[in-house]
Order: structure tokens, then C-alpha cells, then sequence
């Protein structure tokens, strides 16, 4: 039976990171690259040792493709091309294709740079790895080679973000990679047509998580920023250039405005700069609201933000910023940071996850005595608020995808220790799906029923229509007689005649005879014409003729009559048929053999 | 052009109320359930189950809090604001009365229909499933005549004991795994029951809808103690009462007027108050219940949209007029202006938390929500 395979790669149960193979239709794809920001060890890479124990990767994959650019699903991209080797396509969109290498560079140089690891990619291998990215625009579908294609669909959650469709003839997968249902201040809801393929993937911990409302998150946010302003403090927000920046910023402004607020907030000017480049590339993947505000005016056009210098961190009183990086790690807002974390009134409030090795990582995990360059200790005095706002589906989420996409099959790649019977069932019943949870490592196959497109003949099908009978319905296969002809890649259904002669082929024949010994005290003709009568009442409903050269035949089975020669009451019945009437011509000569009943004129 | 000036009039009531939130409540969640419930009860400190009331299939679902919630110290390096859906199970009824056995991962239902209960297991074996493991069976139907809020009341014992029933003439004590009935209540009368409730190991309250209270001992087969409502003129006769585990019972009528009293003081004052109603009067569900974690306060649901909170200890003995101490409004708030009107369907304190509260309504949101006591 046809099958698509998947096995998500890795070490354990945790989903910590994405990285899962598929094979479909004999190609096989890679989908996501993650490392495992947990780990310090090797086993933060996936392990690549299933799909070939040494040596390089690219004869054993068509294609990677990465869903979008957080470090979970592309972290070990780099690693993965041109440390282990692959020299194949790596697919992915183009906003993704372009903030990858800088969140890869970042993530490298923190690593190496400041926690003195060895083996770990270089940044000319960042930059080898992104050369042999191909990009990837929204519902365009792009042949990988004859056989694969693939298609993006807009998946919410963070800039660029992508599920994916896959096709191999008439199979299909869809990965959903990180994705959100409902929009957010900056970015749409996932979206895709009932593309109804053999199967969906995605993760278990949206199935069984319910989200915190948008609007309680935010208003932890303002809640916390206000209470320090309130006391004469500072609060930093260090970010990322694009998409959460932006949405806070809108946050702030209008909470500003409504509360009637006066102290000031700033934006540090490199983040100005890098965010308008982008949105500018990318504008058609944020929403309307963005799309509005862009097109008005200049993204960072706000009434009571403005740009940030240097020297403004020392001045006295409240103030918001936003600076980059995002982790506290380098630059402007470590710069910031430093300043200002003696001081308990004032705030840091972390929007995201930060990698190990990082200021941010530390304080994160309530470090409060922090060792900087020249041996000297930063005591941290200020309050240190996490908070997310990663837009992630959800249970009744993921129930809305599928049922848009409506795949036949369902599969959860998922961490937990325990058995998911109740999610499994969920989805099954709800459905009518199977839904396959594997743990990490190991492989489902899941069997597809492909439909098979065959050409019909025109004149087989007038045939076939002739013959009557009802009508044709789409629900009741009827069966019909052809020749299959497979030629490279294409079916055909014709009649055998028409087989015969496209193939040069000899049609032959194939005609039984047979003797059936009868005692009949008549004429040779009054035996025929008896059993002629004889027939016409078993057989009701068949072709029975009394032909004038001395035959009887029963559709195309000829009956002929001859006495024995030493005896002229015995009489020899010669029957003939061909291979098609072969039922009826056993039924015939056993019947015949029994004799002619008395009383037959 | 209707519908968008609409949404938008809603976006801003729902601004306002959320901007109001960060001065009137510590913490605030709100969360969308796929399905409606009606249940709302602890099975620890910090899971909860949920469970749908569709006449045919329906979902029961175990949820942790959210770990930000429970954070005290550390509570600023908690990002983590969600339920997470620990167990679930599957249901062929609806469930409208869910008790947790303390002590144990056993949970007792019960569908309204017939008083019979039906005991699930939570988890264990490293399952995420909920899986029926026994039914309890109430008094026989034919006896039955269709009373209004037949829903069984149920209260469990660490001992695994089980007291039920759905009115006054059908209390009896189960023990869960034999199905032994150790005990029942011997009265006359047979009145649908408001609430059931432990006051001390074996010692329980059995409020009744017409006000009576019984307090009766599971160990002795002596009759209960009868307390009547304390009438005066004008009393209604519909109540709904509830006990608290210190004995104090408050008696709510489907008007809005509420009586306090102490069983242990039986011929003691009244404490009298008229609570406020909204247009619609009271709702099916909902109810009255005492805060676990704080002297004298109760919490009120099923007039409307709203959770009303009162302190009880400076009621009068003459009704009059008394405002909420607290009024959570996010159910009305945030329900869509479109849709039907939203009723709150439960409602309950946290067992440990002073003023954490967890509250239901009939369009599937559940809140979580600590509120601010003003007048401190």
C-alpha cells in the first residue's frame, strides 16, 4: 500500500526543537532545522545519524524546508549543510530568507564569542548555507524537480512565517510549523484552502493548551510600565527589530494618549532604521492595520515616541526605550542596561525568549549578581519582568485548521511522557481522522489511498455507454472491460481491438469444440429442430436461432447435427464456441449430454 | 457601516474595562473554552475541571492554572499565562453537577436526568485520559416527579464516601468502591435540594429550595436538625442556600433577597440584604458560595453577567439595599454585542488564595481573577 513516513528527529521527548523527515512518494524532505536551546551538548542538534550514519546528506534528501526564522526551527541550518553536508535547496520565504542569517549570526557569536564553544558553525558558514536558499512566495506553487512541488501559505505567528504543502503526484502533506488563528496587531491569522491533503502535521502543545487572552497579556504590560513611570522609574525594553517592536510601540502610544501621559518614549534610532528597511521589503506580509499605517505615513511616526540618543539615558525622571539586540547581549541595550540596573524603581521587561549565554538569560533565571568585562560584578536592583506575546494556536485553534485544510489523516509531533489517548481521541472522533502522535525517533507510516488518473478512450467509453444500464454516479463504480496501457508516465483505457493494433500485436482466437453422443430416433434435421425447441424453453432470455444451413446457435455457440455412421439413431452433436462463451457453452454441452426429454414435437 | 461602528463602540467598552482592570484587579485571565460549562471545581490547588451541559456528547477536561498565577515570588520571570489541558475524557450527557473525591484522582458527575452518578478516574498510568470507571445509583425514577433544578447535589469525604442526592428525600451516603449505602437522611419532606456541604467529618448542611436547612451526622441515625428559613413578612419561597464550613448559611432568593444566619446560634439574629438584580431576574445556573479564605464574604452569580461580592458580617436585620464589596463585569464586557446575553454559570473561590476567583459563563469564557479590595 502506498505510504507517507514521517519521523521527527531528536533526542527524547522534548519538543524543544523542530526537525522532521518525511517521505512522500519516494522523495524525502526535511522539514525545519532546529537546535535545541536547552542543551549545551551535541544533543541540541537533531540527530542526523537516522537518515545516513556518515557522510554528507544530499543524496538522501530532495529538499529542507524551514518555516520560519526562530532559532527552534532554523538554529542548526548552518550545522546541518555544511558541517554534516547538504548541497540541495533549502526553501523558505523570503522575509525569512532574509532575517535567518542575522538571528544565526547573533546566535553564533554569542555562543562562540562569549561562551568559548568549539563546535559550532562559523559565520562564512552562515553565509555558505544561505546561498543555497531558494525563496519562496505565498500560494505559488514551486517545482522542486518533475515529480515535487511545494507551496507557502501565510501561517501568522511571526514575520515570514509559512506552512507548507507538499505534492508528489496525487499525495500530499501539509506542515504547519508555528502558526496562530487569530490575528494580532501585526500580522494576520493562519490561512489555507481545504487542500484536503493525506496529511497534516503539527504539534501536540497547541492541542493542549488554552491561550491567555491578547488584551490580558497587554494589559500586564501597560499594567507593569505604568506602575514604574507612576514611581519615577525607567523601564528598557530591549527587542528585536521587527514585529513585536511594532506592536508595542502601537500599544504604548495609544495607552499614552488615553491616560494622557507625559513621560517620554524613545526608540533607539538603529532599530528605526532596520525596521522600516523591512517592512518596506515585506509589507505584504503584516495586515491591514500595518499596511494602513505604513502607507499613511512613516511606520515610526508616533506622537509620543521618539528617537532615542545616547546621552537621554541619564536623564533624570521616568522614560520608556526600546533598544536592540533583543537579549541583552551587546550594543545599545546592554549599554542601557548597565546604567540602569541599580536602581530598583526601575524596569527591564523581556519580550522574548533569550538564548543561554546572554545577559538576558541570566537575569531571566533570577541571576541578581552578574559578572561583566574587566572582572567587575553588575549588582541587578531593577525588576525584571518576562513576558510573552508570541502569537501560538491553540486548542480550539488547531480544531479550526483542520478543519479548513481537512486532510485525511492527522499527525502531532509531540514531547510529552504521557500518552495523549484523550487528545488522540479528540481528534479521531471529532474527525473521523487517524491521528498519529510518534515520539521523537520514531517513524508512522501512514497509508494513502492515491487516486490513480487513467485517460479513457473515446470510443471505450461510447462503448461502454451503449451497453446501457444506469446512468453513471460518482458513488457506484460500475465496472468496465479495457486494456491498460502504462507508457512512461502516462495510463490509457482502450478497447482490446484498439490495444491490439497500437502494439502490433496478433489477435487470436480461441474456439472449443466439443462431441456430445445423443440417441435420437429421427432424421438429422428433426434432432436439430428438437433441439432447437428444447433450448428455446430452457434458455428463455438468450439468442436462440435455427439457421437455414443447418445450425442451431445460441448467441454465438454453433450446434450442428450428423448421424454415426454404423448406427443412424445415434446421433453426434458438434458444438463450437469461442473463449468469451465458454460458461454457456459448458452449460450447453453438459445439458445436452442428459439427452432430449420425450414429449419434444 | 452599522456593524463596524458597532464593533468598534465594543472595542472601546472593551478598552475601558480592561484599562479599569489594572487598578480594580492583581491578576487577570481570560480564557475561551471550545464548549460552554457549568462546573467549575478544584480537584488540588491548582487544577480544575471543567465539563460541557450539551444534551449529547460532551468533554470533561482537567486544566492546570497557569504557572504565572501560582508564581508568588518569582511571579515577574513567569511568562507563562496560559491553562494547559492536562486530562480530558468523553461524556455521552451533560454534565451539570462535577465533586471531586479529596485525597484520590476520582471525580463524580452527574447529568441532571436521573440521580444517578457516574465516577470517572483522572489520569494515572501516564494517561491523559478521563475514563469512567463505575456509576453510583441515586433513588429509582419511578418515585420521581419532575422537579425544577433536579441536578443532584454531591459531597465527598477523604474516606471515599459519597453523600448525594437531588432532594431532601433522597440523601443517602455511598462508599465508592463497594457501592454500600452507609447512610441516609431520614425526613418527611422532599424538597430539590440547593446544596449539600460537609461542615465538619461526618457532621453536613442539607439546604433545601424552600429555604429549610438540615444538619444531620452520618454516623448516627438520629434525625436531622431542622432549621427553617427566618421569615418575616414578605420572605420569598424560593431559595437557594448555602453553607459554609463554619456553619454560617446565607439563603438567596431568585429576587435578590438574601438572609444570613449561624446554625450553630439557631434562635440568633438574621442578617438581612437586598442584593441587586438585573432585568431577567435569576438564571438556571450560578449560585451563592462562600470564600473559603476570607471571614464573612460571599460570592454571587447567575443574576446576569456579572460575579457580585458582599461581606456579610455588617448585614442589618431589616432588608435594605446593599452594594458588592467587588463586581466582576468582564463577562459582559467582552461578549460580542451580537450574541445573546451572557449568563454567568459558575463560579468558585480559590481554595487557598484569599481573593483568586474562577468564573464561567454560557458563552465557553472562563475568567480567572484576583481582585482588589477597595475599601482597604
Amino acid at each position: 500500500m502506498p505510504e507517507i513516513k514521517v519521523t521527527p528527529l531528536g533526542a527524547g521527548q522534548d519538543v524543544g526543537r523542530s526537525c522532521i523527515l518525511v517521505s512522500i512518494g519516494g522523495k524525502n524532505i526535511m522539514l525545519d532545522c532546529g537546535m535545541h536551546m536547552g542543551y549545551n551538548d551535541d544533543r541540541r542538534f537533531p540527530d542526523f545519524s537516522y537518515i545516513t550514519q556518515n557522510g554528507r546528506l544530499t543524496e538522501f534528501l530532495d529538499c529542507v524546508i524551514i518555516s520560519h526564522f526562530h532559532l527552534d526551527h532554523c538554529g542548526a541550518l548552518p550545522f546541518m549543510s555544511e558541517m554534516v553536508g547538504y548541497d540541495g535547496p533549502i526553501y523558505m520565504t523570503h522575509p525569512t530568507k532574509a532575517i535567518c542569517p542575522i538571528l544565526l549570526e547573533d546566535f553564533r557569536k554569542i555562543t562562540v564569542d562569549k561562551k568559548g564553544e568549539t563546535n559550532f558553525f562559523t559565520s562564512q558558514m552562515i553565509k555558505d548555507c544561505m546561498k543555497k536558499v531558494v525563496p519562496l512566495n505565498l500560494h505559488q506553487t514551486v517545482q522542486v524537480d518533475d515529480e515535487l512541488e511545494i507551496k507557502a501559505y501565510y501561517a501568522g505567528h511571526v514575520l515570514g512565517a509559512a506552512m507548507v504543502h507538499i505534492k508528489v503526484g496525487s499525495e500530499s502533506v501539509v506542515y504547519t510549523g508555528d502558526y496562530n488563528m487569530t490575528p494580532d496587531r501585526h500580522l494576520g491569522a493562519a490561512w489555507i484552502d481545504k487542500c484536503r491533503p493525506d496529511l497534516l502535521i503539527s504539534e501536540s502543545t497547541y492541542a493542549t493548551t488554552i491561550r491567555d487572552s491578547k488584551r490580558c497579556r497587554e494589559r500586564d504590560f501597560l499594567k507593569k510600565v505604568h506602575e514604574s513611570i507612576e514611581r519615577g522609574g525607567k523601564v528598557l525594553i530591549p527587542v528585536f527589530a521587527l514585529g513585536r517592536a511594532q506592536e508595542l510601540c502601537i500599544l504604548l502610544e495609544t495607552f499614552w494618549e488615553r491616560m494622557n501621559l507625559k513621560a517620554p518614549i524613545y526608540f533607539s534610532t538603529g532599530l528605526t532604521e532596520k525596521a522600516n528597511h523591512y517592512y518596506k521589503l515585506f509589507i505584504t506580509w503584516t495586515n491591514q492595520k500595518i499596511r494602513k499605517t505604513f502607507v499613511q505615513r512613516n511606520m515610526f511616526e508616533f506622537k509620543h515616541i521618539k528617537a532615542f540618543d545616547r546621552s537621554y539615558a541619564d536623564n533624570p525622571g521616568p522614560m520608556v526605550v526600546f533598544a536592540t539586540p533583543g537579549m541583552l547581549h551587546a550594543g545599545q541595550s546592554l549599554q542601557i542596561f548597565k546604567k540602569w540596573a541599580g536602581n530598583e524603581k526601575n524596569m527591564v521587561i523581556m519580550p522574548g525568549y533569550c538564548v543561554q549565554g546572554t545577559i538576558g538569560h541570566k537575569i531571566l533565571n533570577g541571576q541578581r549578581k552578574l559578572e561583566m568585562e574587566g572582572r567587575s560584578t553588575l549588582d541587578v536592583k531593577l525588576q525584571v519582568e518576562y513576558m510573552s506575546f508570541s502569537a501560538h494556536a491553540d486548542a480550539k485553534g488547531i480544531m479550526q485548521l483542520i478543519r479548513m485544510a481537512e486532510p485525511r489523516n492527522m499527525l502531532l509531533v509531540h514531547g510529552e511522557a504521557v500518552k495523549m489517548e484523550f487528545l488522540k481521541g479528540k481528534i479521531e472522533q471529532e474527525f473521523s481522522i487517524d491521528c498519529h502522535m510518534p515520539a521523537n525517533g520514531e517513524t508512522v507510516a501512514v497509508t494513502t489511498n492515491p487516486s490513480v488518473p487513467v485517460d479513457i478512450s473515446l470510443n471505450l467509453l461510447k462503448r461502454e455507454m451503449a451497453l446501457g444500464g444506469p446512468l453513471p454516479d460518482p458513488k457506484k463504480p460500475r465496472t468496465m472491460h479495457g486494456t491498460l496501457i502504462m507508457k512512461e508516465n502516462s495510463l490509457k483505457l482502450v478497447s482490446s481491438e484498439q490495444a491490439l493494433k497500437e502494439l502490433g500485436l496478433n489477435e487470436h482466437q480461441l474456439r472449443f469444440t466439443c462431441r456430445v453422443q445423443l440417441q435420437d430416433p429421427h432424421s438429422d434435421s428433426d434432432t436439430l429442430h428438437r433441439i432447437y425447441t428444447h433450448l428455446k424453453s430452457v434458455l428463455k432470455g438468450y439468442t436462440i436461432q435455427h439457421l437455414p444451413d443447418g445450425t442451431v446457435m445460441v448467441e454465438s455457440i454453433v450446434i450442428k447435427v450428423s448421424s454415426c455412421a454404423e448406427d443412424a439413431n445415434t446421433k453426434v452433436l458438434l458444438l463450437s464456441w469461442s473463449y468469451q462463451d465458454e460458461d454457456l457453452g459448458s452449460f450447453l454441452s453438459t445439458l445436452l449430454k442428459k439427452g432430449l426429454p420425450s414429449g419434444l414435437c | 457601516m452599522r456593524s463596524e461602528m458597532e464593533a468598534t463602540d465594543f472595542q472601546d467598552a472593551l478598552d475601558d474595562w480592561f484599562m479599569e482592570s489594572m487598578k480594580t484587579y492583581k491578576d487577570l485571565h481570560v480564557y475561551q473554552l471550545e464548549d460552554p460549562t457549568q462546573v467549575l471545581e478544584w480537584t488540588s490547588g491548582k487544577t480544575v475541571c471543567v465539563a460541557g451541559f450539551h444534551p449529547s456528547k460532551n468533554e470533561i477536561l482537567q486544566l492546570h492554572l497557569p504557572r504565572k498565577l501560582l508564581a508568588d515570588e518569582n511571579k515577574g520571570l513567569c511568562a507563562e499565562r496560559d491553562f494547559k489541558v492536562v486530562h480530558g475524557g468523553f461524556t455521552d450527557g451533560p454534565v451539570r453537577c462535577l465533586t471531586h473525591v479529596p485525597g484520590t484522582r476520582c471525580i463524580v458527575t452527574n447529568d441532571g436526568l436521573t440521580s444517578d452518578l457516574q465516577v470517572w478516574s483522572v489520569g494515572g498510568d501516564d494517561s491523559d485520559a478521563i475514563k469512567l470507571t463505575g456509576r453510583v445509583k441515586g433513588r429509582s425514577n419511578r418515585r420521581r416527579r419532575s422537579l425544577p433544578g433536579a441536578v443532584c447535589r454531591v459531597a465527598a469525604t477523604r474516606s471515599s464516601q459519597v453523600l448525594h442526592g437531588a432532594a431532601s428525600g433522597d440523601v443517602r451516603l455511598t462508599e465508592l468502591t463497594s457501592g454500600q449505602v452507609l447512610y441516609t437522611l431520614e425526613t418527611d419532606s422532599d424538597e430539590p435540594l440547593s446544596s449539600l456541604r460537609f461542615v465538619g467529618d461526618a457532621v453536613f448542611l442539607a439546604g433545601c429550595s424552600n429555604g429549610n436547612v438540615y444538619v444531620a451526622d452520618t454516623r448516627t441515625p438520629a434525625p436531622p436538625r431542622l432549621h427553617p428559613p427566618p421569615t418575616s413578612p414578605g420572605d420569598p419561597a424560593l431559595w437557594q442556600t448555602e453553607a459554609s464550613p463554619g456553619g454560617a448559611v446565607v439563603r438567596l432568593s431568585a429576587c435578590g433577597r438574601a438572609v444570613m444566619s449561624d446554625t450553630r446560634s439557631p434562635g440568633g439574629a438574621a442578617g438581612r440584604a437586598r442584593l441587586e438584580v438585573p432585568p431577567g431576574g435569576r438564571g438556571q445556573e450560578g449560585g451563592v458560595s462562600w470564600a473559603p479564605a476570607l471571614d464573612s464574604c460571599i460570592a454571587v452569580s447567575g443574576f446576569g453577567a456579572a460575579v457580585r461580592i458582599y461581606d456579610t458580617s455588617a448585614w442589618p436585620t431589616e432588608p435594605r439595599d446593599v452594594p458588592p464589596l467587588f463586581e466582576h463585569r468582564g463577562h459582559a464586557v467582552s461578549s460580542q454585542p451580537a450574541a445573546a446575553a451572557v449568563l454567568v454559570t459558575a463560579h468558585v473561590w480559590h481554595p487557598e488564595r484569599p481573593r483568586t476567583l474562577l468564573s464561567a459563563a454560557s458563552d465557553g469564557s472562563v475568567h480567572l481573577w484576583d481582585w482588589i479590595d477597595g475599601s482597604q
